[in-house]
């Protein structure tokens, strides 16, 4: 692999290679939690945290880990940045956890980091880890504000709890539903479809 | 060193200090975890047996809790019931007071719901159905008035409201409570709800 | 140059009068009826629903061909009209224009073009397009207007079904009279009030061979059956098979909705088994079921398996064996 230089590094998490977007990977949060904008940033931020931290502390513990148990060691890892974000938001973002319910906790099994740590940390430095994984982070955080406020702004008329629609608005619940996060990702998925195949046209 | 002992070795130890990791966080949030569930519990105390200052649990068992609510003079207000059960999508959790002899409801609060949105969640709507709980006869179960009822005058003592276009999720609402109020006929009956009796057991 | 292309095809080289076109216009024709019975009924309110439906239909149609680059023609071909149509004859006629027409966009956009057009979807538009509004509206969905013949001073109206569901029509002795039911003097969707109206359309389409009769027979061979079995066991508690076929959306969606060609069977007896899963899936949602009505989820949960049905259903060729 060609060294990239470090702004594309980071940029690619953000379009050529978002997880949600273009690598399909954590749709269950994706899908669950973006009813709400609040919601949707607070899942993102704990997933950038574990992410973050899970991929500093491997790259540099990668070369200690047999192959053999690496998986089980890198569970462990996440494991316990996922159980410490989730203490966390119960102590003192009450709120929000209790709208989160289960979905903090199985960040453990959200692929995105699992894969970030076999794809990138365990053949990265510690350096390039970081900012492989701060791109992703960013990515993801976009994709669950993109999806959300478009959910929120639909299916409430709020945005982040303001009402942002005129009393004319009646909110579509559908969007609230699970059946509208997945028409909206679809039609989302779509268009990002659309631009990139324009984008290679161009090149 | 061969690779099965290095396994084991890095295995351990990852799984050392996580638990070290683990445990100090858990520790450090303990309290304040413990602390927020407790502030959430006493607001809804207070909410449905109204002049309770000081409360205490006297009966707890899987998804059904009596706590006795004291008022500032040491006189007891009332009893708090907190059960929970199924609902039209998901799990319900409420509360509801009693007088002090246990005869009538006195409010109904819901603690927690996943009801479809803007027709069962009416549930939580003082004006659609809560207020038609308030003051009910608990010594036998309760009943839906249907179609709904439009003002709490037009129903009998043992009867509460139907939400229009949400008859299933007032149906479950009803069902917990008179679940719960089975239960309490029971535990009045054992005499298990006296406070001497909490301090045997 | 030459100008015309020899066609090679392989057999069968028989030829039919049939297009889509036509097709779409004998079942426009054969809704007549119940359109004109539902602007007899609901007056003003039908006529602004219809036309705001079918406006937005092919204004979406339309759409989706400029944007994909496609023939404009087949916006002529009437699909998004009968989709426009079917949609207003499933909505509550009090219904405002402008979730109306969110669900012709929702009809078109995500229960046709996005499968890549006629031909290409697997639900019914016109059903994908009610689900939607149903779950997004659901307090407007489910809130009913008396008929303007039916001189009630009363502002919501339950139907037929919702009386059986949650106000225990039978052991009360209210249930509808099965004459109101076949006239249409009831509450409900536009089109579904009247059976005579969807019978006669009905007719047209048999006599036309413009559906496939096995779907329909199957369909309300299917209820009965199911809700005869619980009435003959207990008739104060449950309505007579008679009722259920009358009631609700079950003629409609039986006559010109199960039997969309491009989300039906293709094999005989896979239209069997299509049709007997609609009928008791009705009977087990409207006895059992949350909701009051289970025609429209029905038959879109049974055309995810026509693609299925389809394949195993497919007739063996002839002098083909068996495989071991």
């Amino acid at each position: 692999m060609p060294a990239k230089s470090i702004r594309a590094e980071y940029l690619k998490g953000l379009w050529q290679e978002n997880p949600v977007f273009r690598q399909l990977l954590g749709m269950c949060p994706t899908l669950a939690v973006t009813g709400a904008v609040i919601n949707g940033i607070a899942m993102g931020l704990a997933t950038s945290f574990v992410l973050i931290f899970s991929s500093l502390v491997i790259s540099s513990i990668k070369k200690l880990i047999p192959s053999q148990v690496r998986i089980a060691c890198y569970v462990v890892i996440i494991a316990t940045f996922v159980t410490m974000a989730d203490r966390f938001l119960a102590a003192f973002f009450l709120p929000i956890s209790k709208s989160l319910g289960p979905y903090v906790p199985l960040i453990v099994v959200n692929c995105i980091i699992l894969g970030r740590q076999e794809a990138f940390s365990s053949k990265n430095s510690v350096g390039r880890s970081l900012i492989d994984a701060l791109g992703m982070s960013s990515g993801f955080v976009l994709a669950l504000l993109i999806l959300s406020s478009i959910r929120e702004i639909l299916g409430s008329g709020t945005f982040l709890g303001h009402q942002v629609m005129g009393a004319w608005f009646k909110p579509w619940l559908i969007m609230i539903f699970p059946s509208g996060a997945f028409i909206t990702l679809g039609i989302l998925l779509a268009i990002a479809l659309v631009i990139e195949s324009k984008a290679k046209q161009r090149r | 060193m061969n690779l099965s002992s290095r396994m084991v070795i890095v295995l351990t130890s990852v799984g050392l200090i996580s638990g070290s990791f683990l445990a100090s966080v858990g520790l450090l949030t303990k309290e304040r975890i413990a602390l927020n569930r407790q502030q959430e519990t006493e607001a809804a105390i207070v909410t449905v047996v109204p002049g309770t200052t000081n409360s205490q649990i006297v009966y707890e068992e899987e998804g059904f809790t009596v706590y006795e609510g004291k008022e500032d003079n040491g006189n007891l207000a009332g009893f708090a019931i907190y059960a929970s059960g199924t609902g039209f999508q998901g799990k319900i959790t409420l509360m509801y007071g009693t007088d002090s002899s246990m005869t009538k409801i006195k409010f109904l609060t819901i603690i927690e719901q996943r009801e479809t949105p803007g027709l069962g969640s009416k549930i939580t709507d003082v004006e659609a159905f809560l207020r038609y709980w308030e003051n009910k006869d608990m010594s036998s179960s309760l009943t839906l008035h249907k179609p709904a009822a439009s003002s709490p005058e037009e129903l009998a003592p043992t009867e509460v409201n139907t939400i229009t276009g949400a008859t299933i999720s007032s149906e479950k609402v009803l069902e917990i409570v008179n679940l719960s109020l089975e239960r309490l006929r029971n535990l009045k009956k054992e005499g298990k709800l006296s406070s001497e009796e909490q301090d045997a057991s | 140059m030459i100008d015309k292309t020899y066609i090679l095809q392989s057999s069968p080289h028989f030829k039919d009068k049939d297009s889509v076109p036509k097709i779409m216009y004998v079942v426009i024709l054969s809704l007549m009826p119940s359109f004109l019975t539902s602007v007899y009924f609901f007056r003003f309110r039908a006529i602004a629903l219809f036309v705001s439906c079918i406006g937005a239909c092919l204004a979406t149609e339309a759409l989706f061909l400029w944007l994909r680059k496609k023939p404009k023609h087949s916006l002529l071909d009437g699909s998004a009209v009968i989709t426009g149509l079917l949609l207003a004859m499933t909505l509550p006629p009090s219904l405002s224009l402008d979730r109306a027409v969110i669900g012709a966009v929702a009809a078109i956009a995500i229960g046709k073009q996005v499968f890549g057009g006629l031909g290409h979807n697997i639900f019914n538009p016109a059903l994908v397009g009610r689900a939607f509004l149903q779950t997004a509206f659901p307090v407007a969905m489910t809130t009913w207007i008396p008929p303007a013949m039916l001189k009630v001073n009363t502002v919501t109206f339950a139907t037929p079904l919702d009386n059986l569901k949650f106000q225990d029509a039978v052991a009360q002795g209210t249930l509808t009279s099965l004459k109101d039911l076949f006239l249409g003097n009831i509450g409900g969707c536009l089109g579904e009030t009247s059976a005579l109206a969807l019978l006669l359309g009905a007719i047209y389409l048999f006599y036309k061979r413009a559906i496939d009769w096995r779907i329909p027979v199957g369909i309300i061979c299917a209820l009965t059956v199911f809700t005869g079995i619980f009435w003959l066991a207990n008739p104060d508690k449950y309505a007579s098979p008679l009722f259920h076929i009358l009631a609700g959306g079950l003629l409609i969606g039986a006559f010109f909705m199960a039997t969309d060609m491009v989300t039906s069977p293709i094999t005989p007896l896979g239209s069997w088994i299509y049709a007997l899963g609609i009928g008791i899936m009705v009977g087990l949602i409207r006895l059992f079921g949350g909701y009051p009505e289970g025609v429209m989820y029905s038959i879109l949960f049974m055309n995810t398996f026509v693609p299925l049905l389809n394949r195993y259903t497919r007739p063996r060729i002839l002098g083909e064996r068996r495989e071991k």
